[in-house]
């Protein structure tokens, strides 16, 4: 096997111990990598479910088995563990340079268990893990952070938890060269739980494929069909944000807290052409990639005023503009870079924003127990407010680092109806009222709302058009008919992507067999197309009976009531998804019984799952 | 009458079919950005030759719409190509432009970042086609 050192090192924070795993290469073909491989090892590391922010809970850091191959797309790392914010399989996965210099220092990954009798951080360099004094690095945001260590460990890449990550904020992220995070699932959470500041690497290994023939030829390919990909074009030139003019006309764009179905101006004052036009500096790539989706912005004057920095992306745009009926670009931007200082998931500090001024305006929260903040939409007063009280766990900041879904529980008296999330975790921002599919994927995704662990998006918006995989050539979004067979497509393509750490977008310009081609040539494993798809039905099985063994279960796919009430106005009033339909049909296809558990015929039919079918099913 | 798609006479009342829509109108209100031009690859031999349609857009009207060559039609500011087949989707409503264009089916050539600030304009330059009677041939 090549791509991969078949060694991940496993270390006890508690008592400073460490030792190397190595696993057998079906095991490495069958889970391919990152969070697939992740959430096979996580059952025999963990010797049980432990509680989320327990030190016995292992928490992973992984690469794949592209990463650092200089294959376009190939940049990323994974982080899985058990979530905090929803208490089933949690995941997340982020670009930047931090993936390939893990790899680059010998290993595949990390397995960290115990906590540190005092706040730490890791370093990993030339093959070797050690553990460091990290007393002057606590409550440091994440960019004060990267940067010291950045200057005590030249040429090292760092990802790094901030003060939110610190208190335990449930969505608190994992940052990485400032603009990249693993945001999602509260990973940031589980690293300040085991004291974990940081995990720094460094390497300059180089990371051998099967055939390097063939690898350069592929190679030139995939970047020739990124050339000529349209949606690259529109990424690299406006960012992910270039579609969201697009997408208000579509009816996939939320506003204030999911309750409006249009409006143009607001879409127009926040969509990426204006971005760039008022604050770009210049765009960034992530190692190895040709599209450069990342945006460098400043605001140059006035109060929201921010030096060169990370910009936001689509979904941030959403959070912190549509979500709250923010207009100010500018109040966005800085309030992008406050959430990556703090270290929180910006999917979910919107969501969790969003439904606190629901409350307010409804009366559930009043100024007393707001402290005197006026939490209602459009004040970006009280969002900046609010992000440091929820950071720091001060007052109501306390019951909202909870999250949406365990503060609405708290505050009780209707507050459910606004919460927006499903199994805990708050909705990306791609609307299931226009797009059905997307709402089934949503309840379905192995982590809560999810829109990045399948093709969805791209494939139900015609963004791509995936041939001979059994896709339709089109898709209407606000039918649910179809929908069950679309996603489960679009879920076995994406999670393998996922699992080897390819980008999505990248993905976005290949042909299906271009998937398992990038696994061949880099591991030698003799992949199709169809072996491509069965390992990603197989990952999604096993990381679907992780989460039933951790709680969930039928009742939790359900979309929440804001999904299920239709807009008033926009190209998608009246719409809603047929949520019983969908999860009828798609329940068929994937092998689910009543109950939402795998069955044990789907288990075994898939193979390398039968430690899932024994805990399962006995 | 039905008009043979892509022909003078076609262009000529796709220009008129612009002009009476009053959602392009409001749509592109905005569009100062100049010509966009369409071209059809030759599909023989229903459709023998590669064509180009210019058409001279201007704040919700179409001030000019005219026959050109390939060569020409790649001149304008806003160009975008796809096959005869392509385009017949696009006229009956079975290809949505926009789509096209992201997936490949219709090639563009033009500032993206005008184009996707557009798409209520693009949308209704595509309807504008249903009120004009269009043949294909086979």
């Amino acid at each position: 096997m090549k791509g991969n050192w078949n060694r991940i090192v496993k270390i006890d924070l508690s008592s400073g111990k460490s030792e190397d795993l190595s696993f057998p290469e079906d095991l490495w073909r069958s889970h391919i990598g990152g969070s697939g491989l992740g959430a096979r090892i996580y059952n025999d590391l963990a010797g049980g479910l432990p509680e989320p922010l327990s030190p016995e809970t292992p928490l992973l850091f992984l690469a794949g088995p592209l990463v650092g191959t200089s294959l376009p797309g190939s940049s990323r790392f994974s982080v899985c563990a058990r979530s905090p914010l929803t208490g089933i399989w949690g995941e997340g996965t982020c670009g930047g340079n931090f993936g390939p210099a893990l790899k680059m220092a010998g290993i595949d990954g990390l397995a960290i268990v115990g906590e540190a009798p005092a706040l730490c951080y890791l370093l990993v360099e030339d093959g070797r893990v050690s553990i460091r004094p990290a007393a002057d690095l606590e409550g440091r945001d994440c960019y004060e952070t990267g940067d010291l260590l950045s200057e005590r460990h030249a040429k090292a890449r760092v990802a790094c938890i901030g003060p939110a990550g610190e208190k335990l904020v449930k969505f608190a992220n994992i940052n990485n060269d400032k603009g990249d995070v693993i945001g999602r699932t509260g990973m940031g959470a589980v690293m300040g739980s085991k004291r974990l500041k940081a995990v720094v690497a460094k390497g300059s290994r180089k990371i051998e494929v099967a055939d390097s023939g063939a690898f350069a030829e592929l190679r030139s390919f995939l970047l020739g069909r990124i050339k000529e990909s349209v949606p690259a074009d529109s990424l690299r030139s406006m960012g992910t944000d270039s579609n969201m003019d697009l997408g208000m006309m579509i009816g996939d764009i939320p506003l204030r807290n999911w309750s409006l179905g249009e409006n143009f101006e607001l879409a127009a004052s926040l969509g990426g052409p204006t971005m760039t036009e008022r604050f770009l500096v210049r765009s960034q790539a992530c190692l190895y990639c040709p599209i450069a989706c990342k945006r460098v912005m400043r605001v140059a004057e006035g109060p929201y005023a921010m030096e060169e920095g990370p910009g936001p992306e689509y979904e941030t745009c959403c959070a912190f503009g549509t979500g709250i009926l923010n207009a100010d670009a500018a109040a966005l931007l800085k309030a992008n870079e406050l959430a990556n200082r703090l270290g929180m998931d910006t999917i979910s500090l919107g969501g969790v924003l969003a439904f606190a001024m629901d409350c307010f305006e409804r009366g559930l929260i009043d100024e007393k127990e707001a402290a005197g903040l006026k939490l209602s939409f459009g004040n970006v007063e009280g969002v900046f407010t609010a992000m440091k009280l929820i950071a720091r766990r001060e007052g109501l900041g306390d019951l909202l680092a909870e999250g949406s879904r365990a503060a609405a529980k708290r505050i009780g008296r209707g507050a459910e109806e606004l919460a927006v999330h499903v199994k805990g975790l708050e909705l990306p921002f791609h609307d299931p009222h226009g797009f059905h599919g997307m709402g089934l994927a949503y309840m379905m995704s192995t982590r809560g709302a999810c829109h990045l662990q399948h093709l969805v998006h791209p494939i139900e918006q015609g963004i791509v058009a995936f041939e001979g995989v059994g896709l339709a050539e089109d898709y209407e979004g606000r039918t649910s008919e179809g929908k069950a067979a679309m996603v489960k497509i679009a879920e076995d393509l994406g999670v393998p992507c996922n699992a080897m750490l390819l980008c999505e977008f990248v993905g976005w310009a290949f042909r299906p067999q271009d998937f398992a081609s990038c696994l061949r040539v880099v591991t030698g494993f003799d992949f199709d197309l169809e072996e491509y798809l069965a390992a990603g039905a197989r990952i999604w099985l096993r990381k679907r009976s992780l989460a039933c063994l951790m709680g969930a279960g039928s009742d939790d796919d359900v979309l929440p009531p804001k999904i299920m009430r239709p807009y008033a106005e926009g190209i998608a009033a009246g719409s809603v998804p047929d949520q019983d339909l969908m999860r009828r049909e798609y329940y068929a296809l994937r092998g689910l019984a009543a109950d939402g558990r795998p069955s044990r015929e789907a288990l075994e039919k898939a193979g390398g799952l039968e430690d899932m079918a024994l805990r399962l099913h006995g | 009458m039905s008009i043979p798609f892509a022909s003078a006479e076609w262009i000529a009342a796709y220009k008129d079919a612009i002009n009476a829509n009053p959602a392009y109108k409001t749509g592109a209100a905005n569009w100062t950005y100049g010509v966009v031009a369409l071209i059809v690859k030759a599909s023989p031999p229903a459709f023998p030759d590669d064509t180009g349609i210019w058409l001279d857009l201007d704040r919700g009207v179409c001030r000019d719409a005219r026959l050109v060559s390939p060569d020409e039609a790649k001149t304008a500011p806003f160009c975008i190509t796809g096959d005869y087949t392509r385009w017949k989707q696009v006229v009956k409503k079975e290809l949505d432009p926009i789509k096209g264009m992201m997936q490949g089916k219709l090639k563009l050539k033009g500032d993206l970042t005008i184009v996707v600030r557009a798409v209520k304009a693009s949308q209704e330059l595509v309807n504008s086609t249903a009120s004009v009677d269009t043949e294909f041939a086979e």
